[in-house]
């Protein structure tokens, strides 16, 4: 009864759900309604916005678990380290209380997060540009076949990438060009279609119960409870 | 200009400055600017949250789609993971949002991913191609769709051993160019990003009245505080 | 320092990284101080974006998908500008903006006002909208083209969407003539081509990171994107619509530093040969 409660049921409710997506997409199944649409339509549209519900209450996650991990710090008086969480805390609630009080999209919310997180995210985005740097100065070396490939594709397009090489070197683009629609399209495309087999696949298994990572942590007794 | 302005600009340089430091050393006003970072899309995660629960939930309930307060439950049971004895609560929630991920990507995968995929390269013309650089070009994709295919679903190793070691080996190499071609992308994509926040520095904070004067005082303090701390007179390490 | 008492090769073939990086800042600087002018081409995959645009009818109706982050602003922020100025150049063409990225909406506003509507005669409401982030992912993007009226009921700031004239006939993903998506997350731009094109047919056209466009590129091959571009090439776009703006500013930057960064290839590369030679290889 225990891992029918903890397992079993969570598994059905993940199979059903996801037949009934899949149904509504692939057949028309009656009752259907005066415009021809299945019974399934108006079940699966209330999923959805259950779905985007769910979400929304699974953002807060990343904000709580902050708050577990750092008021420890605060708590121990982490040398180097306890002002940093308190500071990090002390910003979560300036955000949280000004966006939840005045709105996401009012002045002083936008205030904040122009002065603040737009600045922070798009800085430490393009930051990574100095250790693209770095990389491409060591990476691209002739080595062996594998790295002369990576050096040499790797060359063209860095050149093509520079827009007015790509003016004064029709060449150039065209060599950019063959890499981008030839080679680069066909090896993604393998990829991608290895990929949709592997979503499938992982798809069934899930729906079947065979893939459990979803439900986390599992109990001796949900181990042995026949996965295979 | 308005003094908020001015103020906003100011805060966002520092910022991104700060960050910046840390491609030289770590330092203590990179991990002041770090925190924040993470504070504020915390934070900023939270508001939308409430906001997208008012909007699509709470909004709906208060006109009379009393079925939602099912939803509103099953969300606040999300947070049961955190229990010790009743974690297994939370698995609930999260199997109908999993059910609805599968069901959602599954019935679109097969036709996006798989037979669009491989019914665009089954149309790839051989025979009446007159331009012999396009027939090369229409020859070299086909191998190399073929090849990568092979390299990932044949994972068992005698499939990549003896005279068929030949087709993961083209494979391995048109991915090298692949990846190299991403490589590439990325060190564009990221020397825009870098333009951008330069751009703001020069363009916005720079004409403002004292920020030239500020400016290498924010350097000469970044460089002092990547000392190593025993090297550094202020502040003394206890 | 690294490279010391082993001869210049061995100093090339390891250059600190802080070199490297302070070299790269002057070739940042250096363009923006003094600018070259430099040409910028026009790509085969900007002109289709720009002619499928051009395209629309009055009376169309266009999704635009503000799916990037702060992160990626700098460099989509430029192409999601140009690419609404020339929406809103064209006659009657309906604009509705919704936000799979939690950042979204204060992008939306940075945008708009960058762009400033009432200078094309666009009104909130009438010629444009924005619906606001919904979580969720392909969840939202399947609820959205299901039923939109029945996902979202009021615009970004929390009005009611039955005061604004352009919902009037919006009812489903079939109601939109043109899928337009901005994104940092590749996910997403794919989720779009699963929920709205496969299921729907909406014509599709997504401008990513650069580093993103190899995954969409497949899509764009088999005809279930239009145009696939990248932020990068917002100069090229702007040249098109005939409003420079931070897109082109940055072309003489890129170009110099893509230089500097195939100078690095060159230096490490004859270093490596020449170290390698004396047997001095690491």
């Amino acid at each position: 009864m225990s891992t029918t409660l903890k397992k079993t049921i969570p598994v059905a409710i993940v199979f059903v759900v996801a037949l009934l997506v899949m149904m509504d997409y692939f057949i028309v199944t009656p009752p259907t309604d005066a415009a021809g649409k299945s019974w399934t339509s108006g079940a699966v549209k209330d999923l959805q916005n259950w779905g985007i519900i769910l979400t929304a209450f699974s953002l807060g996650f990343g904000a709580v678990n902050l708050f577990y991990f750092h008021s420890k710090h605060i708590s121990r008086r982490t040398p180097d380290q306890w002002f940093f969480s308190l500071w990090l805390l002390i910003v979560i609630v300036i955000f949280t209380a000004v966006g939840v009080f005045t709105g996401p999209t009012s002045t002083s919310y936008n205030w904040i997060y122009n002065a603040s997180y737009f600045a922070l995210s798009a800085t430490v985005y393009s930051s990574l540009g100095f250790y693209m740097t770095s990389g491409l100065y060591r990476a691209l070396r002739i080595k062996n076949i594998e790295s002369a490939i990576f050096m040499v594709v790797g060359v063209i397009v860095l050149a093509k990438n520079a827009p007015a090489l790509a003016v004064y070197s029709p060449a150039l683009a065209a060599w950019g060009s063959f890499i981008e629609n030839v080679i680069t399209t066909s090896a993604q495309r393998g990829i991608m279609i290895g990929g949709a087999l592997g979503a499938i696949s992982l798809g069934i298994r899930t729906m079947t119960g065979r893939e459990t990572g979803f439900l986390g942590k599992l109990t001796e007794e949900e181990k042995g409870g026949g996965t295979e | 200009m308005e003094l908020n302005l001015v103020i906003q600009i100011w805060l966002a340089s520092l910022f991104t400055i700060w960050i910046y430091s840390v491609a030289f050393r770590d330092n203590d006003f990179f991990k002041f600017a770090e925190y924040t970072f993470v504070g504020a899309a915390a934070g900023h995660s939270l508001v939308y949250a409430v906001d997208n629960l008012r909007r699509y939930g709470w909004d709906q309930l208060m006109g009379g789609a009393y079925l939602y307060i099912v939803v509103f439950l099953l969300g606040i049971i999300l947070y049961s993971r955190y229990h010790p004895q009743y974690f297994w609560l939370s698995r609930y929630p999260l199997s109908v949002m999993v059910g609805i991920g599968i069901g959602l990507s599954m019935r679109a995968v097969v036709t996006a991913e798989f037979i669009a995929q491989i019914k665009s390269t089954a149309g790839i013309k051989l025979v009446g191609v007159t331009d012999p650089i396009q027939l090369f070009s229409n020859i070299v994709f086909i191998v190399l769709v073929l090849t990568t295919t092979y390299f990932f679903l044949f994972t068992f190793p005698k499939a990549h051993e003896g005279g068929l070691g030949v087709i993961p080996r083209i494979a391995r190499y048109g991915m090298m160019a692949a990846f190299s071609y991403s490589f590439a992308n990325t060190v564009l994509s990221r020397y825009n990003m870098i333009f951008g926040r330069l751009d703001y520095i020069y363009n916005q904070w720079l004409p403002l009245q004292g920020a030239i004067i500020a400016l290498p005082i924010v350097l000469i303090l970044l460089i002092y505080a990547m000392l190593p701390p025993e090297k550094r007179p202020w502040p003394k390490k206890q | 320092m690294s490279g010391q008492g082993k001869g210049i090769w061995g100093y090339l073939e390891d250059i600190p990284r802080e070199v490297l990086y302070a070299i790269l800042l002057v070739f940042f600087v250096a363009p923006m101080i003094y600018p070259l002018g430099l040409p910028v081409p026009i790509t085969a995959n900007v002109r289709k974006w720009y002619a499928t645009i051009d395209a629309l009818q009055p009376g169309s109706v266009v999704m635009i998908d503000f799916g990037y982050s702060g992160g990626g602003e700098p460099e989509l922020g430029p192409m999601a500008v140009v690419v609404y100025k020339h929406l809103f150049e064209k006659e009657g063409v309906k604009v509705i903006c919704m936000s799979t990225s939690i950042e979204g909406p204060q992008l939306w506003d940075k945008a708009m006002a960058e762009i400033n509507p009432s200078r094309y005669g666009a009104e909130y409401g009438v010629d444009y909208i924005n619906i606001g982030y919904i979580a969720g992912g392909e969840t939202a993007m399947a609820a959205v083209g299901k039923d939109l009226r029945a996902t979202t009921s009021t615009d970004y700031k929390g009005n009611s969407l039955d005061q604004y004239p352009i919902m009037d006939e919006i009812v489903d993903a079939s109601s939109f003539d043109l899928l337009i998506c901005y994104t940092t997350g590749g996910d997403q731009s794919e989720g779009w081509v699963r929920q709205w094109y496969t299921v729907y047919g909406t014509p599709y056209m997504c401008s990513v990171l650069a580093m993103m466009v190899p995954t969409m590129l497949p899509y764009m091959n088999a005809g279930q994107i239009i145009s696939v571009t990248s932020g990068a090439q917002a100069g090229e776009m702007e040249s098109l619509v005939h409003a420079p703006a931070r897109g082109i500013k940055s072309a003489d930057v890129i170009t110099l530093t893509h230089i500097l960064c195939l100078a690095y290839v060159l230096i490490g590369n004859v270093a490596y040969f020449v170290n390698k030679s004396k047997g001095e290889v690491k």
